[in-house]
């Protein structure tokens, strides 16, 4: 049992600190139904991480995207570049003039990130590519030193967003409200955007981009069964995240089941038995 | 040149033909804002996939590709039954629900299944490049059969998805027409990904309506410019990817992405602005 903790110990920790900031993102994500970004800005940083080789061909790719997943400070770079420049493009893609909705210019974008990658990835280097590998991720291994790093990322973002809160809540709720209340809609949206974007590209690396995906979506689909209220729908996220992640590992090593895909199992138990909930009238929806 | 032709004859139809069939589609899945769904399907059929080998059938056999189909299937009805008047949770919020977690369960069997994984990212890589005249007759009729039942129900498909918060019919009618509609759409995407592959079928469905979306917002009007423009994309992709040596499906999805993309920015940055009023044609 020690061992069981000791190996546990780290993968909790980096759910945990996964389940605190995607718990708060997801709700903006689903109030704004740009539902598959995150997979699209995880796609587009391995994009700007597989084009680093143009710089270090001797970089061998096994996977198609290991390169992004080592501790290289060019990769990083590039990786912020393209994520950085991914939030532009959508922040300026959300225009009335078109109609179409952004989650489906962020459906293309991804799109073509992954089969770009793909053809720049046979050109240069003739490898096979795994979607896969950087789809499922490995949390049992995580570093104590990836923990950290992500922490303080996620808590300077944190606190922006909470300083800002005035700013980016109101133009999630209503995009054109806000512009007519005089928000900077265009800047806070890029800042909306570029943080996001931060954030996917370290939690990818913890957890990969299932983990942080259902993360993303699940706790925050419970929360708006029961209230509209930020606050609360941030504490139903945070509480049934940290449930969840001690559930699904505990299952994980008794089962002897990869442990990612035992957390998702489990967040979508728990948004079973929230609806069962809900539909029989146990909790009233909240009308604050 | 002659030879290329004889050569690129049924990828080029194949592309045609889904570009037809997913042209038309794509237009309500754009509307409906379900952009992902494709993706989440293709993951649904790979887990059917995975449940047929797991009850102990040969792969590549029938019997895989019926429980497969079928699983499938219940997953699009359940689907087909989430939309409601006052949709708390968005439909593309289920979507992604629906991908995590079977791609999750996925990655749990591939344990017992011998080279598991390999079914998981399957459906991904699917090569337009060497589809069979067999393939492509058989999926034509499989096609024709779904076409027609749109044109005799297309009118109720349209109002359902121009519906935002009142449903037009009986919620009794509305849920048969959702299931019609998502079954035939579960049919078509079950064939079509295992010809084109995962991206190739989602930008086919998106792209070429975003371009017309963009200009237009006649129903009408929109399945023809989709079609036109998935056509004529799709085809320059082929010949473009042929001449440079690099893959056909990724050269056809970046040709028509970024395609998007420029006409996007063309119409934000050259547009009027004007106040459009919702047209069913």
């Amino acid at each position: 049992m020690e061992t069981a903790l000791q190996i546990m110990f780290a993968p909790f920790v980096a759910c945990l600190t996964l389940v605190g900031i995607h718990g708060y993102f997801g709700i903006h994500v689903l109030k704004r139904e740009i539902i598959f970004i995150d997979i699209a800005m995880a796609q587009i940083a391995a994009l700007g991480g597989t084009l680093h080789l143009l710089f270090e061909p001797d970089v061998t790719v096994e996977h198609g995207i290991v390169a992004y997943t080592q501790e290289a400070y060019l990769i990083y770079i590039f990786s912020f570049a393209f994520v950085a420049v991914a939030a532009l493009l959508f922040t300026f893609l959300k225009s009335e003039k078109l109609h179409v909705p952004l989650e489906a210019l962020i459906g293309i974008t991804f799109a073509v990130a992954t089969t770009g990658a793909v053809i720049f990835i046979d050109k240069a280097a003739g490898g096979d590519v795994h979607v896969h590998e950087m789809l499922v991720g490995s949390i049992l291994w995580v570093k104590w030193s990836q923990i950290l790093k992500s922490f303080v990322v996620y808590s300077l973002i944190g606190v922006f967003h909470y300083w800002f809160r005035d700013k980016f809540l109101p133009i999630s709720e209503d995009y054109n409200k806000a512009k007519q209340q005089g928000i900077k809609v265009k800047l806070w949206d890029f800042l909306f955007y570029l943080t996001l974007g931060i954030v996917v590209m370290h939690s990818v690396r913890i957890g990969g981009i299932l983990v942080v995906f259902a993360f993303l979506i699940i706790p925050a689909s419970i929360s708006v069964l029961f209230t509209k209220k930020w606050s609360t729908r941030i504490i139903i996220a945070w509480f049934c995240g940290t449930i969840v992640t001690m559930l699904g590992l505990v299952f994980s090593w008794k089962m002897d089941v990869p442990s990612g895909p035992a957390v998702i199992l489990f967040l979508g138990v728990f948004l079973l038995l929230a609806l069962v909930v809900k539909s029989f009238g146990v909790v009233k929806p909240g009308t604050e | 040149m002659v030879e290329n032709l004889i050569f690129l004859a049924a990828p080029i139809t194949a592309c045609v033909l889904l570009a037809g069939i997913l042209g038309y589609f794509g237009n309500h899945i754009l509307s409906r804002g379900i952009i992902f769904i494709d993706i989440a399907l293709a993951q649904i059929v790979a887990l059917g996939t995975m449940i047929g080998l797991l009850f102990g059938f040969a792969e590549g056999s029938v019997a895989v590709q019926i429980v497969s189909l079928i699983f499938t299937l219940i997953i699009v009805i359940f689907f087909a039954l989430t939309k409601f008047e006052k949709q708390l949770i968005p439909q593309e919020a289920i979507i992604g629900i629906i991908y995590g977690l079977g791609l999750g369960i996925a990655t749990l069997f591939a344990e017992y299944i011998p080279r598991g994984s390999n079914y998981i990212s399957k459906t991904i890589t699917g090569n337009i490049l060497w589809c069979t005249w067999d393939e492509i007759i058989y999926a034509f009729l499989l096609f024709v059969v779904i076409g027609i039942v749109h044109i005799f129900l297309g009118k109720n498909f349209i109002k359902i998805t121009d519906a935002n918060d009142k449903f037009p019919f009986s919620p009794q009618k509305v849920r048969i027409m959702e299931i019609i509609f998502y079954v035939t759409f579960g049919i078509v995407v079950f064939k079509a990904v295992p010809i084109a592959g995962i991206f190739l079928v989602f930008i086919l469905l998106i792209a070429p309506t975003s371009i017309a979306t963009i200009f237009t917002n006649k129903w009408k009007y929109r399945f023809i410019w989709s079609w036109i423009i998935g056509i004529i994309l799709s085809v320059g992709g082929m010949l473009i990817s042929y001449q440079l040596d690099i893959s056909n499906g990724p050269a056809i999805v970046c040709l028509m992405g970024i395609s998007v993309f420029i006409l996007a920015f063309a119409k934000i940055i050259f547009g009027k602005k004007k106040v459009l009023e919702k047209v069913t044609d």
